[in-house]
């Protein structure tokens, strides 16, 4: 029953991507969100999360360079030589973030000079690395495109959560619109600052892993 | 030994294949870029200078008003902008540029003075990484127009600017911080001190 189940959904997309399309998807974005399960990207999560623009820009990126990166970490990955392996990652991984680095200064002046060395930094991102690792050295081409652009997605997903309550709560903006008016509402300059970052992403994840019951971590 | 050569042999063309992809890119975007910088600017000089600039002025129109309104000249080994707008003989106000290091980078700003050159007609930082949504604020509005109408010298006469801890400043020659952004006020304090010591070093 539950075969038939999971056939019958992936069907969209079954037929390139050998059935695991929706199951990658949901494992990406959902199950095994990047932030809230792997714990990974932290960094940057803290990082570019004081604006809610910066954070979907910042995950724009992420989603470009790790579906990018897997394409081609597994285009190779028969041809690449075990013992350089990592470095080969990370050497394709260096070549699409310094091509969007390029793109944003070229096309998005302003939002370049916002996020600043972070852009440069998805570099070190350990998700890139990981999917690259973990998925991209084991699966086809198209699935790993699939697998690193939902995990591109959950990070941005989860970025835009803390973006938005730091925003709103520490600066009363959205985007940079006024949303809650000094006038009435003093905004809490600690969500502005790494501090602010590290307990809201913790309260998410705890308050996530308490919805879904999750107790085998 | 076959395994090395093929090792070798991979890990060149991979190197070649990616920095072919970075030329590319780099060259595609490199006008682009570059326009961006220079833009950024003279933006951030005509700002400085309250020149009046039309609403979504692209490019090529600051740098054509710049052209025309703006005269490069040296003052006492000091380079300075000398603002005319149109008609006017004597420079409305003048500019002088500044940087120093920041916290994560360096800053690079310009500061205009009235004809007078100890009164402050506005100030701009162009280039900085600070914190964002912390020592970034130095570029916010809030920050800026606390310089408007500030001195250079102290009520006693002495060369010199302050930025002081947020809520303290009190002399005409002292604006306040950044709550939350020491680091970067004290370093663009120290950076206006140096500039001011050198604009009125006769």
């Amino acid at each position: 029953m539950s075969d038939h189940h999971a056939q019958a959904k992936s069907s969209g997309c079954g037929g390139l991507c050998g059935g695991k399309c929706g199951s990658t998807i949901q494992d990406g974005v959902i199950k095994n969100n990047p932030i809230i399960h792997q714990v990974l990207g932290v960094c940057s999560a803290l990082a570019v999360t004081s604006k809610l623009e910066n954070a979907l820009v910042m995950g724009a990126a992420l989603v470009f360079v790790t579906a990018m990166s897997n394409a081609f970490v597994s285009l190779l990955r028969h041809l690449m030589p075990r013992r350089i392996r990592m470095i080969v990652e990370v050497a394709i991984i260096a070549t699409f973030v310094i091509i969007f680095d390029q793109f944003l200064k070229a096309f998005y002046w302003d939002m370049s000079k916002q996020l600043g060395p972070y852009v440069g930094l998805i570099i070190t991102n350990c998700i890139v690395m990981g999917r690259a690792e973990a998925f991209a050295t084991q699966n086809p081409p198209l699935l790993s495109i699939v697998d690193g652009a939902a995990n591109g997605i959950g990070y941005m997903i989860i970025l835009a959560l803390i973006a938005v309550f730091r925003e709103l709560l520490g600066a009363g903006t959205l985007l940079g619109y006024t949303a809650l008016s000094t006038a009435w509402y003093e905004p809490n300059v600690l969500l502005m600052l790494a501090p602010g970052a590290f307990f809201t992403a913790g309260f998410l994840i705890w308050i996530i892993n308490a919805l879904r019951g999750r107790k085998d971590v | 030994m076959k395994n090395a050569v093929q090792t070798l042999i991979f890990a060149a063309v991979l190197g070649m294949a990616s920095s072919t992809l970075l030329v590319t890119a780099s060259l595609f975007t490199a006008p682009y870029q570059k326009a961006n910088q220079k833009a950024e600017e003279i933006r951030n000089y005509l700002a400085a200078l309250d020149a009046p600039v039309p609403e979504n002025a692209s490019a090529a129109d600051l740098i054509a008003i710049f052209d025309r309104t703006i005269r490069q000249v040296e003052r006492n080994g000091l380079e300075c902008f000398e603002y005319r707008p149109d008609g006017a003989d004597a420079p409305q106000a003048v500019a002088v540029a500044f940087a120093g290091p920041g916290v994560w980078g360096p800053i690079e700003g310009v500061m205009a003075l009235e004809p007078d050159m100890e009164t402050i007609r506005g100030i701009r930082f162009f280039k900085q990484e600070e914190t964002p949504g912390l020592g970034s604020e130095i570029s916010a509005d809030f920050f800026l127009n606390r310089f408007k109408a500030k001195q250079i010298i102290s009520s006693d006469g002495t060369p010199g600017f302050r930025v002081r801890k947020p809520g303290e400043a009190k002399g005409s020659n002292e604006v306040d911080g950044i709550t939350a952004a020491t680091m970067t006020s004290d370093r663009v304090g120290k950076m206006l001190d140096t500039l001011a010591k050198r604009i009125r070093e006769d």
